[in-house]
């Protein structure tokens, strides 16, 4: 078994140069943007990175896994925004007396952990396909939250929650911190517990995996909640940025995660792919929409060139040559 | 459809569920009766959900008119589904027999032909707000199609954006942050705040962005627009109040909220608690509870005779209301009469609120 920088330096080593092409577009885009806008590399600017990284960091990390194992996570959106819900409810704000700190946080990342945990059964037990167990519980979260917080905006007013985006450490927002340490969580999960190495199996061949005496539902269930526990982390940072939240929270960070995880050069197909690549994806996105703003580029074209970079970072990073099918 | 889908199902389960649905069915058949009884006229709402705040406050508007006049109120909800919207007003004009008064936000433009004519043919008196085909107009139905209300994007953007240069002392560079391209709003106050730069040449638009009417994209967009014009940015204009809340959060982690002045359309709760802490520097709203019932109170008085609608003038029967501006002036008594406590509205002041035809 590889250790974390062992596996970097076999990316870097070169063995297989496509795992280098996110990383590569990475590079060339900030090099880009540099040249176009030197503020890009002010200290200011890079930490302001990390903070809009943060969210979708955590977010991607939970995907990761899904995607891996060759499923589909659709209820991204759902979650996050129960998560957000609960803790801004249970938390000091401005709609009931409630108060309960830190628990409140807690009691949001379980939420979260449930919602997947009921996405990984009903996908095993009632032998649903992912992309439509998660698509009802994208819709089943939504409503949750509009149902509880009555369609309205409700504010976060505990100042210890808030300040895991308006705190900072190092100079870096408390919430950054936070997202580092999902990645390292899911790093570890990823490369060095069998969990991990059971969830990439499955996602190159589950047949072979199963004959191996792995015990499929137990892995895609435990990989689902898993999820879910990263889309908590994710909500209740999403609340403490907005200092709010509001049932649409959520609106675009599945499109947006998904986009990570694929530019990073996970394949959609399961089995190849991990959360280093997960993070490489975060950065080019949050790094494309940043460059986009510092380059002055008008919002009417913003989106088409978003989609070009799109095609183009999968273009490079698929090994599209051993694809025998395309569909 | 649905509906009766689902009693022949249910009806297939067991006999027990048929007949309580027969049972319904018949209570059904049976209101109208009750409602025909009466002499005065009903007041029907038809808006678009109760999930959102706006139509919220819209309902509760429209009951404090009803009670004040002392009239049976009916709230229909059309979940965003025209259809919906437009069957339910249908079983509410064959329920009262026509003598009902309508105040309907229209789901979709197109909604508001059938709507109009069915109300026409029953006898019933309409009054639209702001969704309305441009070949539609009231006048064509006298007396039933009273007035259509809708509120002056490009005068609100406008508004907003002259409160914003004189926050921040005549000069200096903005950012704006617009609405979803497509939208009408959002170009309408978009040219608003065109109008505002054109005449102030000492202000600079150093970029205008758009953030879809979301917190989320405003706040992350406008940590892009701190880094790229940093101090330069000395205000921000925000088409809604959602994406300048989005935005002030964003400079809170900066340690910038309360330097770099706000500001929004909508009226939010958040937005006016901003404005008391001088957070925002003003927003504007159309103020949904005057909405409610002064659109009910022009229906009821062209029914019971109180004036003639073919004999107003066209900008009684098709015009711009009042937005209401919530700036560091008023922001302490808006608060104590529209937050703390349900506003005081004149119901006789019927055309108080007209600023004016609106334009072709």
């Amino acid at each position: 078994m590889t250790f974390l920088p062992g596996r970097i330096a076999i990316m870097l080593g070169g063995r297989r140069w496509r795992s280098l092409a996110p990383l590569a577009v990475l590079v060339v885009l900030c090099v880009l943007i540099t040249i176009a806008n030197p503020n890009f590399i002010e200290l200011r600017n890079l930490v302001r990175l990390a903070n809009s990284a943060a969210v979708p960091l955590t977010l991607a990390m939970g995907l990761t896994f899904i995607i891996v194992m060759g499923s589909i996570d659709l209820s991204v959106e759902g979650t996050l925004s129960v998560a957000a819900m609960v803790v801004v409810l249970l938390a000091a704000n401005d709609s009931n007396g409630n108060d309960y700190g830190w628990w409140a946080v807690l009691a949001a990342i379980a939420a979260g952990t449930v919602m997947g945990l009921i996405s990984g059964l009903v996908q095993t037990m009632l032998r649903i396909p992912s992309f439509m167990a998660t698509l009802g519980m994208w819709f089943i979260g939504l409503g949750l939250s509009v149902y509880m917080l009555g369609g309205s905006a409700i504010r976060l007013n505990d100042a210890s929650i808030r300040n895991l985006a308006l705190h900072r450490f190092l100079g870096l927002p408390l919430a950054v911190w936070v997202a580092l340490g999902a990645f390292a969580l899911a790093a570890v999960i990823q490369y060095h517990t069998r969990l991990g190495r059971h969830i990439l199996a499955i996602g190159g061949d589950e047949d072979v995996t199963k004959l191996s005496g792995v015990n499929v539902v137990r892995v895609r269930i435990a990989a689902f909640a898993l999820a879910g526990f990263f889309f908590g982390i994710a909500g209740v940072l999403a609340a403490a940025q907005l200092g709010q939240s509001h049932a649409v929270i959520g609106d675009g960070r599945l499109f947006a995660a998904v986009t990570a995880v694929v530019v990073g050069g996970t394949a959609l197909t399961g089995g190849e792919g991990g959360v280093v690549n997960t993070l490489i994806g975060v950065l080019i996105v949050t790094v494309l929409a940043n460059g986009m703003i510092l380059l002055g580029i008008s919002p009417y074209i913003q989106q088409t060139v978003q989609g070009l970079m799109i095609i183009a970072a999968v273009a490079l990073s698929l090994d599209r040559v051993r694809l025998k099918i395309v569909k | 459809m649905k509906d009766s889908n689902g009693l022949v199902f249910s009806g297939r389960l067991s006999r027990r569920t048929l007949m309580l649905g027969a049972a319904a069915g018949a209570a059904t058949l049976a209101m109208p009766n009750v409602l025909r009884a009466a002499d005065k006229p009903t007041l029907v709402t038809s808006i678009r959900s109760l999930s959102n705040p706006y139509h919220a406050v819209w309902k509760t508007g429209a009951e404090a008119y009803a009670k004040w006049a002392g009239l049976e109120h009916v709230t229909l909800v059309s979940e965003g589904n025209s259809e919906k919207g437009i069957a339910d007003i249908k079983a509410m004009l064959a329920k009262t027999n026509g003598n009902m008064v309508l105040n309907s936000d229209p789901n979709d433009t197109p909604d508001a032909r059938p709507i109009v004519e069915a109300c026409a043919k029953a006898g019933a008196y309409v009054v639209t707000q702001w969704n309305k085909p441009a070949d539609l107009h009231p006048k064509d139905f006298n007396p039933n199609y009273v007035s259509h209300i809708e509120f002056d994007g490009i005068a609100s953007g406008k508004t907003i954006a002259e409160i914003l240069f004189k926050a921040i002392g005549g000069k200096g560079g903005i950012v704006a942050l617009g609405g979803l391209i497509s939208t009408t709003a959002a170009i309408e106050r978009k040219k608003g705040l065109d109008a505002a730069l054109a005449a102030n040449p000492d202000i600079k638009l150093l970029d205008f962005q758009v953030a879809n009417w979301k917190s989320t994209e405003a706040f992350d967009l406008m940590g892009n627009l701190l880094t790229r014009f940093g101090d330069d940015i000395k205000g921000i204009w925000a088409a809604n109040d959602d994406m300048g809340s989005g935005a002030l959060e964003a400079l809170r982690a900066e340690n910038l909220a309360g330097k770099v002045p706000i500001v929004g359309v909508d009226g939010i709760k958040t937005a006016v608690d901003a404005v008391r802490t001088g957070e925002f520097a003003c927003t504007i709203t159309s103020d949904p509870f005057w909405q409610g019932g002064m659109g009910l109170a022009i229906g009821y008085n062209a029914k019971i005779g109180k004036f003639d609608p073919a004999k107003e003038p066209p900008e009684h029967r098709e015009f711009y209301g009042k937005a209401v501006l919530i700036s560091h002036d008023n922001v302490e008594e808006y608060y104590k009469t529209n937050v703390e406590s349900k506003p005081e509205i004149n119901w006789n002041d019927l055309w108080g609120r007209v600023t004016g035809a609106i334009r072709a």
